[in-house]
Order: structure tokens, then C-alpha cells, then sequence
């Protein structure tokens, strides 16, 4: 069958405006985009620049958007994105800089930032012909993780990264996890000092994009939150972050259910002065249309003695 | 219809408006609510699963021993239990333990046997949009509507939108807007994150996403925003004016809660919706809905 | 210009563990890798690793094992090094964080893995080779070694016989670079991209090979290339780990027929079997999947149960899959000794590019990721030590004037007809059919004329594309130079081994021939032209 590509390009030697190539090529039935990008390569354009390596779905190196949807060349079917007709659109995945065509900026956009949360085991001392005794639950759990092949369409989906580059992203954090949750590592709340990273743990809205993002499953929303929650129960955290946990949980605790009034201020901290005052124009806004109830009271739900009882136990448990 | 009512805290706390509003959208909609009063809160994405589980799983018992499913009127309430619930379903050994080491005490059981459902979620499964369109009076013609749902109310897929049907629940309130008579005003961030969750944390990007949705609104020309979520709805109008710095220039657009959106088509006047109590003004939307009368 | 103690080219299994070894034995070691680490071709290994544990196996076990498989030809005490190399290096990388699957006391568990005639075969369930890199590039991270991603080395510094450096093209920087070192390593991979369609990745195209071979190094058991037995024929070959075939999976023909001796048997007899049956009026071969069960299937094999169904759309679960043999794995590579050293000085090689005399003509299922750590890490304390004894030299820096102008002379905007990936094509059907599984004399001849008109052809066409960052036709160009003089190799000792021998099966000469070839055939270059010589089994460690 006949398919034109439309491909992305960019040149970095020429002017740098981003623009678009078209080629058709004829392909097989069963073919791949890949296999479309390798003759148009081979055959009509020798300057079109693309990663590919494994070229069956192995390694996440040529990861792209085809048609608008964000996947793998090596394992998409050309058949199926062309059931509108035999056009197929190449981009580069969103959020990241690209340098070349379909050629991005991984180590800005993954490499450089798995390194950053320290990725590697502390192995304990031990000897040299014992393995550490697991049961393989635990394992499973990090073979999970460890299916990840960095393709970074978690990243692509999201939602911190478009307002700031800078954060960490799901992938970089999911690899976090896997240390940090491996029983092995001489110190695992060393490991845990992740979470005191700026632009880590604490910036994930936890919104489920990179969880719903992920094409292996491995849940890295999830992953995040399970990793923010073991280190707080360690004492490791986000000053700020703390004191509002602690806030949330105590008015719950308390009452049964959420003191905002307390929360904000509380979060801000009863000493941190130019934090409160920040405060104080939503709040007096508030005030004025109405917003926050007067006379501010927060009484306990009925029920809350059950709730109360409910944390006791739990937070016993845990310890 | 009968639903065991969950308003949940913001309802009442930040947002005082929005408990009035669904509970006179209710009554206007003949759908009957039996508030939990004595239930916690859902933890909110806040508190550690090992505590909120428990809580959630409390409210669950109760609202299956009045024989009533839930409805819920903020997004993160209902993710949050829809997750919880998800696991109390899914794993019998996980909730008879949760059973027996938290709820036994006080005589409580959860069976797994309660649906949890947000509004907008039961005006277009259970309700039915004939019976709501049958009751529009205010056909919202002309007003610009951009949708924007809440994390929770989208993902994660097993406990939100498990099955291909319920998949639709990713576009309700764009049809919604449609049926309710106005004008949707598509943006590219109606499913992703306020910013809220990292207020705290982070406020420069959390005010940096609020700079982004209801700023890429009101370019597309927008008339407000609606949401079936109080705490976007804090964030996005509580925190537009500080948004509003850090883009450098106005935005000013509207947000309007769930309920306040449909009751202003039913008939309800602004007024009786609480508009006035927003942070940023909603005289837009008022003057509009006037005009329709 | 950089300089380093140790320099390691190639950022899979071997290079890695090569890089990390060398660093804690005190080296300035720096790895150089066309492909970021953790996107090379030992991050499609399945199975797993061998390593002997328990009291039912012993590394003499292990050995016995590994020699049978090489039908005569491997290096019994270089087997050795790595059978009593291997237990050790599995504990390493345990405690280096590999979650390996668990038996029920918590130990390492071991699967039945090909002809190993014990289960001895350590494994992440199918994804072995990708959480092994995986690991060992974390080590790789916190040993703080400075890493060259996405630079192409495109020649080895040689002086008298001495390796001084490479010299490498930064994809991204476009810029052409000398690389100094005391010692250099080459774990560059193998050249399955010789034979289409394959199991290997894009990048497996024998560029250390051939780098070496050119600079006066040289190749052994070159003739010896391991097909594997049960890969899906689609372009371009996906393999199911024979893994499967330990967990119950049948072999079968069209008639549902189980295939005899489809068990723990070496990887060269299995496809002699497929082979068989398919040409004697079988049809096809199926690997019936479902003995397995479902549930053991999707948790054992999960990665199996995915990509057969997004790349084959099949679902193991439910039909048997159509598989026949595919070029996999080579057993020669650069001649090195126990300690990795190559001919030239200053050089040395491990993993796939190398011939370490432990494959012989037939590898072990399981082998390969063993061989890539124990020699891997042995072979980076060689360097080492290799490198804070030599001698200081100073890079010849006019080399790299040579190789600017080298390769701004395969450059031109001409237009031509011909075109890389033809000629590519064109090599891997013909490497297929007349130097695969079966080869002949006629065939080989003919495998031999048509490949100096491949060579033609590549030597006349040019690179079109003019520009220096990303070029991947440059890239491409140079990996298929490397691949057509390996090809050329390959052909000729397949010649002149008059005999049949693990991989190695001559329908003209069917006998194993004890008397004349129990040795190995090292080629280099003489007058720019491959010269054959012949040496013995009987290497010392």
C-alpha cells in the first residue's frame, strides 16, 4: 500500500524553523511505521534523523507521536492509523526540546534526571557467595517496576512538566521508587532523601496522566505517592508539606473532617509572618463576598470520636 | 431516587456555596438526599491509604446499611472513594480485615456492595438526560463554557472508568454543556490538574497551571469555566488573581460549580446560586443569564 | 583531547560491568556507546543467566554443560573461568539490586533453560537482560564514570602494534574526536545484522569487530553463528526465549505432532529438528504455549504474552505460534585470552564482539549474559592493571586529520540509484540462504562472488546526507562497510571448515571430522586481504 508520511523537521545547521517533509513509500500490509521511517531513510531522504534501536518493542528508543497518539514506531502498525486514509503525521513527543527532526533532547528530558534522584543500590556489606533470603513478592514488585523501558511517555502526559520543566517527572521518580523500595539498600531512608529533593516527590499533583500514560502498566502515579508516603512516615519531607499533613491530619483527627481556615494558616506556618500575610487579601476577599462563613467556627462532625479512634489504631499499627 | 448525600468538607468550608446550590438543584431534580452527617473525611489524596481506607470503608457500611448509594459533589471526594472502593471490591481478604480490625467494634460491616457516584456521573446514568432536558427553563444559549473536570474524576482508569461504556464519563460535562443549551468552549487542559494538590509544595507551578486552564479559556473566548469540583474551583478562582500576576495579564474568568451551572438552567436565579460569593467577579455570566431570563 | 586510563566502547552487559571493574580497581576509566546503555541489545535477552548453586549442581556440572554444547571446540580452561566465575558474579549482581525470581525459601530460583542438564538458569522473569542492564547501570551511575552517549567510534588509534585511543564522532556534537587511552575495550556487541531477519537490534552490526580486524587484530571462529530456535518470522524476528520450552511449551508440527528431541537439547540440534521437519513435507512449527497454563504464562512471561500480541497479534494463551530458526548469536568474535587481551597491545575485547574460546561452535542457552559479567569484569581488572603499567605514548593526533578527511570523502550530494538498505537486504537474505544453518561448498562459493559485488557496490555509493549532527546515514554507511568485510570472513572459514560441527553444518560434509578440526580458525588482515590460519584446541587460561 501507498502511505505518505508527513514528517516533523527540523534542522539544526540550517535555520532551526521547525517544518514538514512528505514522502510516500509503498509498504507491506503488516508493516510497521518504523519499517516506513527506515525506507524513507534509505530511500528518498538520507538527512531524515530518527532514534530507532531494538525495532521490536524492547527498548523505548523511538518513541514518537504518529497521527497525534504517542507510541512506538518499531511496534505501531502503519494499518493501523491510515483507516481515515493512507496519511500518517510524525512528531516528536510534546514537552521535550528536540534537536533533530524526530531526534529530541533525552538527557534534558530523562537521562540527566534519572541521575539526579541517584539510582543505585548501597549494597550491604555481606558475603560475597550469599544471596540476601527475599520472598519473591517482593521481587515481583520490583520486576514490575523494572519492566519500565524509559520510553518516556509518562513524562509526555505529565501535567507538572508543561508548567515546569525542572520537576523530576514520573519516570525519574518511578526509578526512585525502585531504590527506595528495595530492601536491599544498606540504608533505605538514605534513599528516602529523595523526597527532601526540590522538584520531587512533593511537585506531583498525583493526578493518574502518568499512571494512565504508561504502556506497561507499572503505575507510576502510584509509585509516587507510595514513595512520598514512606518517607514521611521516616520524618523525611517538605517542611511546608509537613506541617500541612500534619494539619490535615490533626483536623480530621479532631473533628472528623477538614479545618481549611487552620490548614492555611497552619501550612504556612504560625511564625513564618510574610507567608501568612500572603494570606491575608484572598482571605479578606473571602471575607467580603462571603466565602468563609462568619463567625469562623469548625466544630466536630458527629461521628468524630469513631474517626478518632480509627487514626489511634491505625497510626499504633504502623508503629 | 434516593441518594445517601456526601457533600463532603469544602462544600461547607472554602466553598459555601456549593452545598446550598446541589442541594437545591436536588430538590428541584426530585432526587432525594439522606446526608451522612457522621462520616469522615475521604483523606483527600492527603492522609496515608492505611487511614483512609478505614474511614472510607466506615462511610461505605453506613450508606449500605440505609440501602443507598452515595452521591458525591467534589471531584477528589469521589476519586478518592471510587479508589478506596476499588480496593474494598476488588480484594475480600483486604476489606474483612479492615472489617474486622476497624469497623466490628462499632457493629459496622462493609459488604462491598455500595456504588459511589458524583452528580455528574448520576444525571447522565441514572437520571437520564430526557428527564433532566424535560425540566432545562433556562436554556443557556450564547454562554461560553469551557469544561474542567478534576483529576479524580477521570483517572486512574480501574476505579473511574473501568468498563468501555463507563469510558464516556471522560466527556460528560462536554456534553452536558451542550444539552444544558451553551456553547463548549473546548481547552487542552480540561483533563489534567488545577494545581491544587501542590499549593503547598510548590505554589509557583501550582499558580502557573491556574494561569494556563482559565487562561487558554478566555483566549478561546470563553464566558466562564465549569467545574464538578470544589477544590479546582479553590484554586482556579480562589488563586486567579495571584494567577493573574504571574501570566501579567487579566484573565478574569468566571468559574462555576457544577451545581450553580445546572440550576442556572433550571431556572434558579444567580442569586439563589451564591454566584456573588466567587472570588473573581461573576457579572459576566450573571449579565448573560439575565438576558436569557 | 581526553584522556583516560581505560576506555570502554559499548554500553551493554559487558561493557558496563567492564567499566566497573576497572574503575574500583583504581583506573580513570571513561565508556564510550553508540546507543545510550540502557537502549543496547543485551536489554532483549530473555532466559536468564547460568550460575551453579545447590548441591544437585557444581561448577564442573557447569562445565561439562557448556563444553558439550560446544561440540569440541570450546576452551576447556577457559570454560572453566567462567563455570567458577559465574555463582559469584549472580551474587553480585543480586545484591547489586537484579530482583531475581525467588524459590519458596527465598533463594535464588532456577529455571530449566535449553541444554543446561541442570535448572541452573537465574531469571527476572522474561526480561533477564533488561534489569541486568538495568543494574548494572545504576553501579555504572554511582561509580561516576564519565560516559560518551551517542558517539560512534569510527577508527582505533594504532601505532606498532599498540592502541593509543579510538577516534569517535559525537552524534549530537557532529564533531569528530581522538580519544586517549593506556587500554581500550571493545564491547561493542555482535553482527547478527549480518543475517536478515535476525533476533538482534539495529545496531548489532560487528563495528568493534571490525575496527579491530582492520588495525591488525584478529577474528576466530568466525564460521560459528548460533541460530535460534523459536523465533516468530516477521520482519524483522521476534524471539520467544527458549525459556518456554523448560515451563512445559511443546514443539509441534502441522499435525500437532510433538517434535522429538525438542528438549534440553543444544540450541544447534533443536534447529537442526525444526529444519528437518519443516523440509521434509512438515509445513510449519508450532510452539504450543498453552502447557504452560495461563497463569504461569502471563506471570513468567509477561514481556513473551505482549509483544507477541502488539507486534505478531497473536495470543500465546490461546494458538499455537509459527516459529522457525533465526540468526541469533555468534559464537567467534576478536581472538582474546583469559585476560581479554587481542593481538594488538593495549587492546582488548569481552562479550559478544569477542571469541573468548568458551562458545565453541555451540553456546549454552544462558551464557551469554554470564559471559558479558564474569569476563566482563575480569577483563576491565585486566585493563587496569594493563594500564598503570604501560608505558605513557602520546595519541597520534594526525590520525585524526586522516579520518576527517577519510570520511569527508564519503560524502556527495550525488544521487544514486543503489542504496544502503538494498545492499543490506540484499547481504542478510543471501547470509540466510547460503551461509545459515546449511551451507555447501556451491553455496558458499557463490555466498563469496556475490558478496565482492555487495562490497562494490557499497564502495561506489556515498553518504547523501552532507550534514554533521545526526547523520545516521553516515552511521549507517560506515556499519555496513563493517558488516560486509565481516561477512567476508564468515564465508571464508565457513569454506574451509570441511566438516559438520555445532552451528557449522556442512551438507557436504555431514561428519564431525575430530582428526582434522578440533581447532579454530583465526583470520586477519594480509595485504588488506583476509589470511586463514589454523589453530588447535588447547589454549591455556
Amino acid at each position: 500500500m501507498q502511505i505518505t508520511f508527513k514528517v516533523y523537521r527540523k534542522d539544526p545547521e540550517g535555520n532551526g524553523k521547525p517544518g514538514r517533509s512528505e514522502y510516500t513509500v509503498d509498504l507491506s500490509d503488516d508493516a510497521t511505521v518504523m519499517d516506513g521511517l527506515l525506507k524513507i531513510r534509505d530511500e528518498l531522504d538520507g538527512t531524515l534523523a530518527f532514534r530507532a534501536s531494538c525495532l521490536r518493542g524492547y527498548c523505548g528508543e523511538c518513541t514518537m507521536r504518529i497521527s497525534g497518539k504517542s507510541t512506538f514506531a518499531c511496534t505501531a502498525k502503519v494499518s493501523a492509523f491510515t483507516k481515515k486514509g493512507p496519511e500518517i503525521a510524525l512528531d516528536p513527543i510534546r514537552n521535550i526540546p528536540v534537536i533533530k527532526d524526530l531526534v529530541f533532547d533525552w538527557d534534558a528530558f530523562l537521562w540527566n534526571k534519572i541521575k539526579a534522584v541517584k539510582p543505585w543500590l548501597e549494597p550491604r556489606e555481606g558475603p560475597a557467595n550469599e544471596e540476601h533470603r527475599l520472598p519473591d513478592a517482593v521481587m515481583k514488585d520490583l520486576r514490575q517496576v523494572m519492566s519500565c523501558y524509559y520510553c518516556g511517555l509518562c513524562d509526555e502526559g505529565c501535567t507538572v512538566l508543561p508548567v515546569d520543566f525542572d520537576f523530576l517527572g514520573p519516570a525519574a521518580l518511578t526509578k526512585a521508587y525502585r531504590v527506595a523500595f528495595d530492601p536491599r539498600d544498606r540504608d533505605g531512608k538514605e534513599r528516602l532523601r529523595i523526597a527532601e529533593q526540590p522538584k520531587g516527590v512533593w511537585d506531583c499533583v498525583h493526578c493518574f496522566e502518568a499512571s494512565e500514560h504508561c504502556p506497561r502498566g507499572i503505575a507510576p502515579t502510584e509509585r509516587i505517592v507510595a514513595l512520598r508516603d514512606k518517607a514521611f512516615q521516616m520524618g523525611i519531607s517538605h517542611e511546608k508539606v509537613a506541617r500541612h499533613h500534619q494539619s490535615f491530619a490533626a483536623s480530621v483527627k479532631e473533628s472528623g473532617w477538614v479545618d481549611e481556615g487552620r490548614l492555611a494558616v497552619e501550612s504556612e506556618g504560625l511564625t513564618n509572618i510574610k507567608g501568612l500575610m500572603k494570606l491575608l487579601p484572598t482571605a479578606a476577599k473571602a471575607l467580603v463576598r462571603g466565602k468563609a462563613p462568619l463567625p469562623y467556627v469548625h466544630s466536630k462532625r458527629p461521628g468524630a470520636d469513631r474517626i478518632k479512634k480509627i487514626f489511634e489504631k491505625g497510626e499504633r499499627e504502623r508503629k | 431516587m434516593k441518594y445517601a448525600f456526601y457533600p463532603g468538607c469544602v462544600s461547607r468550608g472554602g466553598c459555601p456555596e456549593l452545598y446550598p446550590s446541589a442541594v437545591k438543584v436536588a430538590q428541584k431534580l426530585e432526587v432525594e438526599l439522606e446526608e451522612l452527617k457522621d462520616v469522615g473525611c475521604t483523606g483527600a489524596g492527603v492522609l496515608p491509604q492505611y487511614l483512609s481506607d478505614p474511614i472510607n470503608a466506615r462511610t461505605f457500611a453506613k450508606a449500605e446499611g440505609l440501602g443507598l448509594p452515595i452521591m458525591t459533589i467534589c471531584s477528589t471526594c469521589q476519586g478518592v472513594m471510587a479508589q478506596a472502593n476499588y480496593r474494598l471490591k476488588s480484594d475480600p481478604a483486604y476489606r474483612e480485615k479492615i472489617n474486622r480490625e476497624y469497623l466490628a467494634e462499632e457493629g459496622l460491616e462493609y459488604r462491598g456492595t455500595t456504588e459511589v457516584k458524583h452528580l455528574l456521573w448520576i444525571l447522565f446514568e441514572d437520571y437520564g438526560l430526557d428527564r433532566l432536558k424535560s425540566l432545562i427553563r433556562r436554556p443557556l444559549k450564547g454562554l461560553k463554557v469551557s469544561p474542567f473536570y478534576g483529576c479524580f474524576l477521570r483517572r486512574p482508569p480501574e476505579a473511574i472508568t473501568p468498563t468501555k461504556e463507563l469510558s464516556r464519563r471522560k466527556n460528560y460535562l462536554d456534553e452536558l454543556i451542550e444539552i444544558l443549551g451553551a456553547d463548549l468552549v473546548d481547552i487542552s487542559g480540561k483533563g489534567k490538574c488545577c494545581g491544587f494538590p501542590i499549593l503547598t509544595a510548590s505554589e509557583e507551578n501550582s499558580l502557573a497551571m491556574v494561569a494556563k486552564h482559565t487562561g487558554e479559556s478566555k483566549e478561546k473566548g470563553a464566558d466562564c469555566m465549569v467545574t464538578p469540583c470544589p477544590l479546582c474551583h479553590l484554586n482556579l478562582d480562589g488563586n486567579q488573581p495571584r494567577a493573574q500576576a504571574v501570566r501579567g495579564e487579566k484573565i478574569d474568568l468566571p468559574i462555576i460549580h457544577l451545581p450553580q451551572f445546572v440550576g442556572l438552567a433550571l431556572g434558579f436565579d444567580p442569586e439563589e446560586m451564591q454566584l456573588k460569593r466567587h472570588i473573581v467577579s461573576t457579572r459576566v455570566v450573571e449579565s448573560r443569564v439575565e438576558m436569557l431570563a | 583531547m581526553q584522556e583516560f586510563d581505560v576506555l570502554v566502547i559499548g554500553g551493554g552487559a559487558s561493557g558496563l560491568r567492564a567499566a566497573i571493574a576497572a574503575k574500583r580497581a583504581g583506573a580513570a576509566v571513561a565508556l564510550v556507546t553508540k546507543v545510550h546503555p540502557l537502549r543496547t541489545n543485551t536489554g532483549v535477552a530473555q532466559g536468564g543467566l547460568n550460575a551453579p548453586f545447590g548441591k544437585e549442581d557444581s561448577s564442573e556440572r557447569f562445565a561439562e554443560d557448556t563444553l558439550l554444547a560446544g561440540d569440541g571446540l570450546s576452551e576447556p580452561e577457559l570454560v572453566r573461568i567462567l563455570t567458577q566465575g559465574a555463582a559469584e558474579e549472580a551474587v553480585w549482581l543480586e545484591r547489586m539490586g537484579v530482583p531475581f525470581n525467588r524459590d519458596g525459601e527465598g533463594r535464588l530460583d532456577r529455571r530449566r533453560f535449553g541444554a543446561n542438564s541442570q535448572p541452573r538458569t537465574c531469571y527476572a522473569d522474561d526480561r533477564t537482560g533488561h534489569i541486568v542492564l538495568q543494574v548494572l547501570h545504576e553501579q555504572f551511575l554511582r561509580a561516576e564514570i564519565p560516559s560518551f552517549e551517542e558517539w560512534y567510534v569510527t577508527s582505533l588509534a594504532v601505532e606498532d602494534g599498540t592502541c593509543l585511543g579510538v577516534i569517535g564522532l559525537g552524534m549530537r556534537s557532529g564533531k569528530l574526536e581522538g580519544f586517549a587511552a593506556r587500554a581500550v575495550i571493545l564491547a561493542t556487541g555482535g553482527f547478527t545484522r549480518l543475517y536478515l531477519p535476525s533476533t538482534a537490534s539495529l545496531g548489532t552490526t560487528g563495528d568493534g569487530l571490525s575496527l579491530a580486524l582492520s588495525a591488525g587484530g584478529r577474528l576466530r571462529d568466525m564460521e560459528m553463528v548460533q541460530f535460534h530456535p523459536t523465533v516468530v518470522p516477521k520482519n524483522p524476528g521476534l524471539l520467544i526465549t527458549e525459556a518456554v520450552l523448560g515451563e512445559g511449551a511443546e514443539l509441534v508440527d502441522a499435525n500437532g505432532g510433538t517434535i522429538a528431541g525438542s528438549k534440553a537439547v543444544p540450541r544447534e540440534k533443536l534447529c537442526g529438528s525444526i529444519m528437518d521437519t519443516i523440509e521434509n513435507g512438515g509445513g510449519s512449527v508450532f510452539l504450543d504455549l498453552r502447557p504452560i497454563g495461563k497463569e504461569k504464562l502471563s506471570s513468567r512471561f509477561p514481556q513473551t504474552c505482549e509483544l507477541l500480541r502488539t507486534v505478531a497479534g497473536l495470543d500465546a494463551a490461546k494458538d499455537p505460534i509459527a516459529i522457525q530458526p533465526a540468526a541469533h548469536r555468534p559464537m567467534g568474535g576478536i581472538e582474546i585470552n583469559g585476560q581479554g587481551e587481542t593481538a594488538l597491545a593495549g587492546l582488548f575485547a569481552v562479550g559478544e564482539c569477542a571469541s573468548s574460546g568458551v562458545h565453541g561452535a555451540g553456546r549454552l542457552a544462558g551464557n551469554t549474559l554470564t559471559e558479558a559479567v564474569v569476563f566482563g569484569r575480569r577483563v576491565g581488572e585486566a585493563a587496569a592493571r594493563y594500564a598503570a603499567s604501560a608505558p605513557k605514548r602520546s595519541f597520534p593526533a594526525p590520525k585524526l586529520s586522516d579520518e576527517e578527511r577519510r570520511l569527508g570523502a564519503l560524502t556527495s550530494k550525488n544521487s544514486a540509484s543503489d542504496s544502503l538498505g538494498k545492499i543490506h537486504g540484499e547481504l542478510g537474505r543471501l547470509m540466510n540462504e547460503k551461509v545459515g544453518l546449511a551451507r555447501n561448498q556451491t553455496g558458499l562459493k557463490e555466498a563469496q562472488d556475490r558478496l565482492q559485488h555487495l562490497k562494490e557496490r557499497h564502495q561506489r555509493l556515498r553518504v547523501g546526507d552532507t550534514s554533521r549532527i545526526y547523520n545516521y546515514q553516515l552511521t549507517a554507511y560506515l556499519e555496513l562497510g563493517s558488516m560486509l568485510s565481516l561477512a567476508e570472513v564468515v564465508v571464508l572459514a565457513a569454506q574451509a571448515r570441511t566438516e559438520s560441527r555445532g552451528a557449522h553444518r556442512r551438507t557436504d560434509f555431514p561428519e564431525r571430522n575430530d582428526e582434522n578440526w578440533r581447532r579454530h580458525i583465526s583470520v586477519s588482515l594480509v595485504d588488506g586481504g583476509p589470511k586463514l590460519q589454523h589453530k588447535p584446541v588447547g589454549i591455556p587460561g
